[in-house]
This record gives structure tokens, C-alpha cells and sequence, in this order.
């Protein structure tokens, strides 16, 4: 095999793996609460594809790979909804959900209450306040968040505030340690704790958006279209050039 | 090439927002519709490289992974269970509610449906019914020949008799309300039945222990506003262009592989 090809090969598998991100962040342009990805890449560098045990080592070939997806965990636009049950969060915290497989972080705000009265996502998997899950009553009604994520009701014919609970809301010291799971959800890494955010503040009545940008993505995407075609193009001159030069060598005048 | 199936999920999804939309245009003018929206969540991820994985021998630690989602899901389409404008009718037999609750309506089988649409008539009996003849509970009766129909703030129906100058109490419609509203499973022709979403259905009467009060000659119409559902059809349409842009791009990366040696 060429090294050429090899490399070439390389660079083109990793611009496979960048449009992946680019179709995942524009699938997802309307979730709610999405943060978009970034890949990063890295020169890496081998040996050439032949026999290197030379007495002067040969000069190395550089391939490429990719090094990382980065999360972008800039805000999304946020949009009114007038659902008192759809909470955005101002500031970097994430919203804390109780699932089978342990506790989970999300910025989707689009809640619902259960058959059991207690607060949940989407899914149906329960959102945590400061002391657990959080549980209405079925004669509950106006529900308030306040901004700093306090939760207050009218109970029945009641006119002062009954207390409800307090959203959790936590930060890390590093977001980018954080795995998207799906299901709009985030694991925390081995041994990284979810620090209690103080400086967040809650907004009933709205969601953020997901905050993948169209026009960034699809001039990312007109790039990697672009190179792809390129390394195509450069790949079959290569190989041009080497049958030209076979057949020219190997045309033995007679 | 994942991202042509990733793109084919976004497709999808937008379609199927497209259409959430469009059926709340449709009834804009549904008396008690309550609008829904598609609410979407990102798909697994495929963790090439995990975070805090093992990056040498000397224990240094990844600090960023490489994930690769695979697309868009639809979680379901939540109902917006706010209260929507109330507007004068003149007509005696409607009723809205303003605040919590639904009326209760005896389906034909004998099951119980629940509705927001109080736009009641008499039938041949002189039975309080919905548009589809199906009696508002509990059962009212008007007797025949009655005149001034006048339903209060806690839904007592009262009618002048004939021969009579003093308004009688013939009965009195009751609401029903549920711990999760959006829950309720839409049958159509402005009903829902209760689910084990919606938790079970608890009766009352209107304007007592957090039950909306009722008011005559009066209907509440959806709550649908057309100026958010054109935006979010707008946005919804070119979300659609962009994924089917991502699957011809990808097409035409898949393309030039296979034209590379001739």
C-alpha cells in the first residue's frame, strides 16, 4: 500500500466521523436543551507503511485522527412558552434526574408532573430537589418557580403559598467531562461531583432551545464535503500517475 | 456513513413536528382545544473514545472523549393545558370554565369522557347534552316550557317554570379535575379519557377547594396563538431542509469514493 493512500485514508475517515457530528448536531436543531459538538484532530505520527529498521530511522509519516468531541455549553436562545411546568436555566447549572442508572444532569426544562404527582421529565424519570424528589398534591394548583428554583402552590382554597420543594441545581468544574447519554442527558465522569450551583437562576415559562447555529453548521458541512471530494481527487492522481508510470516503464521497445 | 441515518432521523422528527403544528392550526378555532408541542431528546451516543479512559501507560486520563450521537428521538407531544381566552356568546346553554377542571360527559357505552367545550344544548328529553348528544354529568333535565336558563359561578342550573315568577333549581353541572392534566388521552371531538398518566379523576363542584368557576353565555377557545405556531412551522421547515442537505452531503462524499479509481 501507498502512504499516501494510507494518510489520504486517514484524513477521510475522520471527515466521515466530523460530518457524523455536524448530522447529530443539525437532527437535533429543535431539541430542547441540545448543546451542539465540536471535533477536534491530532497530527499523529507512524512509522511509514514499510520496513523501518534501518540503522538511521526513516522520516515519519503524519496521519490524522480525531482527538475529541467538545461540547459547546454556550446558552440556547431561550423561547416564552407560557407553561408554568417549562423551566430555563440562566447560567451554567444543570438540572438534576433521577434514573435507573443513577443520577443524571440535563438542561431540558420541559417538565410534566406523573401519575403520582411527582415532577418529571419528558421521560417520565423524576427531577430532584434539594431533599428529593419533588411531589404534588392533587389539589394543588398555580404552581411558581421562582428564580432560584423554589417551588410554591396554592393548595386547594388555600391563598398563602404552600412550599412544594427546591429545584437542585448543580455545576462542574469542568462541563467537559461530562458524556451525553441521550435523552437529552449527561453523566457525570468516575469520581467528578456535581457541585451545588448557587449563581443560576431558574426562569418559569420558558425552554431553551437547542443552541446548534444552521449557518455554522452547514459551512462546516460544505467544508468537509469539500475536502473529502479534494483527497478523492488527489488519491486517483496519485494512482493516475503510478499506472501511467508502470505502463510508460514497463513498455519495453521492441 | 452514520450521518446519513443520523440525518434521516432528523427528517423524521421535523415531519412529525410539522405535523404537530399543523393540527393546532387546524384547530384554531376548536372550541377548549389545548395545543400540543413535539418535544424531541438526542439519541445514544456512541462513545469512541471514552472520557477518563486510560490515555498511557504513565495514567494519564482523557480529559474529552469522542462522542458520535446518532440523531433525534420524539419523546412525545405534551398538551399545553393553559387557559384560553373566553369570548361572549349570548347563548344560554354555554359554558366555560375559567381555572381547573372538565366536564364530565356519559359517553354511549356508559364510560366517562372529559371536555373543556361547553357549547351544551337540549336534547328531544330536554337533557343538558354535548353537540353529539351525549348528557353532561351529572344529568340535567329541563322541564318543558321553562324559560330564563341561568347557570351560576358554581354551575347550579336554574330555570323560571311556567306559572312561576321564582327561579327553581333543576340541577347542577360538575367539573372534574386531574393531578396531570396533560396526561388525559385525546378521543377526539374535543374529549379525553383519563390514563394512568393522568392520574385518577376526582370530582367536585366548581369555584370550591381549587376548582375554576363557570360562566354563562360564554366559551373558551383554544388556546392556540398563531404567531408561535408559524414561527415554529418556519423553523421547523428549514430544520427539514438542513438534515436532507446533511444526507445529500453525505451522498455526495460516498459519491466521490466510488468514482476515486476508474
Amino acid at each position: 500500500m501507498e502512504n499516501m493512500l494510507l494518510v489520504g485514508l486517514s484524513r477521510k475517515m475522520t471527515l466521515e466521523r466530523q460530518l457524523d457530528v455536524v448530522a447529530n448536531n443539525v437532527a437535533n436543531i429543535n431539541t430542547t436543551g441540545f448543546k451542539a459538538d465540536r471535533s477536534l484532530f491530532e497530527e499523529y505520527l507512524r512509522s511509514p507503511a514499510h520496513e523501518d529498521n534501518f540503522v538511521h530511522a526513516d522520516r515519519r509519516v503524519s496521519f490524522v485522527h480525531d482527538r475529541a468531541t467538545f461540547h459547546d455549553f454556550s446558552a440556547g436562545p431561550s423561547e416564552q412558552t407560557k407553561n408554568p411546568l417549562d423551566v430555563a436555566i440562566d447560567g451554567n447549572a444543570f438540572l438534576v434526574v433521577q434514573t435507573a442508572a443513577g443520577e443524571r444532569y440535563t438542561r431540558d426544562g420541559g417538565l410534566q408532573i406523573n401519575n403520582q404527582g411527582q415532577l418529571v421529565t419528558a421521560s417520565g424519570d423524576p427531577v430532584l430537589g434539594t431533599s428529593g424528589p419533588i411531589v404534588f398534591q392533587p389539589t394543588d394548583k398555580e404552581i411558581n418557580i421562582a428564580a432560584d428554583g423554589n417551588i410554591t402552590v396554592l393548595e386547594g382554597t388555600g391563598r398563602t403559598d404552600s412550599v412544594r420543594g427546591k429545584l437542585r441545581l448543580v455545576s462542574f468544574a469542568d462541563p467537559q467531562t461530562l458524556v451525553k447519554e441521550g435523552g437529552n442527558l449527561y453523566s457525570a465522569g468516575q469520581g467528578i461531583a456535581a457541585q451545588p450551583d448557587t449563581t443560576s437562576r431558574v426562569r418559569q415559562g420558558f425552554i431553551e432551545k437547542s443552541n446548534v447555529n444552521s449557518v455554522h453548521e452547514m459551512s462546516r458541512m460544505i467544508e468537509i464535503t469539500r475536502t473529502y471530494t479534494q483527497i478523492s481527487a488527489m488519491l486517483q492522481q496519485q494512482h493516475d500517475l503510478h499506472r501511467t508510470a508502470v505502463e510508460k516503464l514497463a513498455d519495453v521497445p521492441a | 456513513m452514520r450521518a446519513l441515518y443520523t440525518a434521516a432521523t432528523g427528517m423524521a422528527a421535523q415531519e412529525l413536528n410539522v405535523q404537530v403544528i399543523s393540527n393546532n392550526i387546524a384547530n384554531m378555532r376548536t372550541t377548549g382545544y389545548k395545543k400540543q408541542r413535539a418535544a424531541f431528546q438526542d439519541l445514544i451516543y456512541d462513545h469512541v473514545r471514552r472520557v477518563g479512559a486510560q490515555a498511557s501507560d504513565q495514567g494519564t486520563i482523557l480529559p474529552v472523549g469522542v462522542d458520535i450521537g446518532g440523531g433525534v428521538k420524539t419523546v412525545g407531544t405534551p398538551r399545553l393545558m393553559s387557559q384560553g381566552t373566553l369570548s361572549p356568546t349570548g347563548n344560554d346553554l354555554d359554558v366555560a370554565i375559567r381555572g381547573e377542571g372538565f366536564f364530565k360527559i356519559q359517553m354511549p357505552d356508559g364510560t366517562y369522557a372529559y371536555t373543556r367545550d361547553g357549547s351544551f344544548m337540549m336534547d328531544a328529553q330536554g337533557r343538558v347534552v354535548t353537540a353529539q348528544g351525549n348528557p353532561v354529568q351529572p344529568t340535567i333535565t329541563i322541564p318543558q316550557n321553562s324559560s330564563q336558563i341561568t347557570i351560576n359561578a358554581q354551575g347550579q342550573l336554574t330555570v323560571i317554570l311556567p306559572g312561576s315568577t321564582t327561579p327553581t333549581l333543576v340541577g347542577q353541572i360538575g367539573l372534574t379535575r386531574f393531578i396531570n392534566k396533560a396526561g388525559l388521552n385525546p378521543i377526539g371531538d374535543n374529549l379525553f379519557t383519563d390514563t394512568p398518566a393522568s392520574g385518577t379523576p376526582q370530582d367536585g363542584i366548581a369555584n370550591t377547594d381549587g376548582f375554576g368557576d363557570m360562566q354563562q353565555a360564554n366559551l373558551e377557545q383554544a388556546n392556540v396563538e398563531v404567531v408561535t405556531e408559524i414561527s415554529d412551522l418556519i423553523a421547523a421547515q428549514r430544520a427539514y431542509e438542513m438534515n436532507a442537505k446533511v444526507v445529500s452531503a453525505a451522498d455526495q462524499m460516498l459519491q466521490s469514493t466510488s468514482n476515486m479509481f476508474r
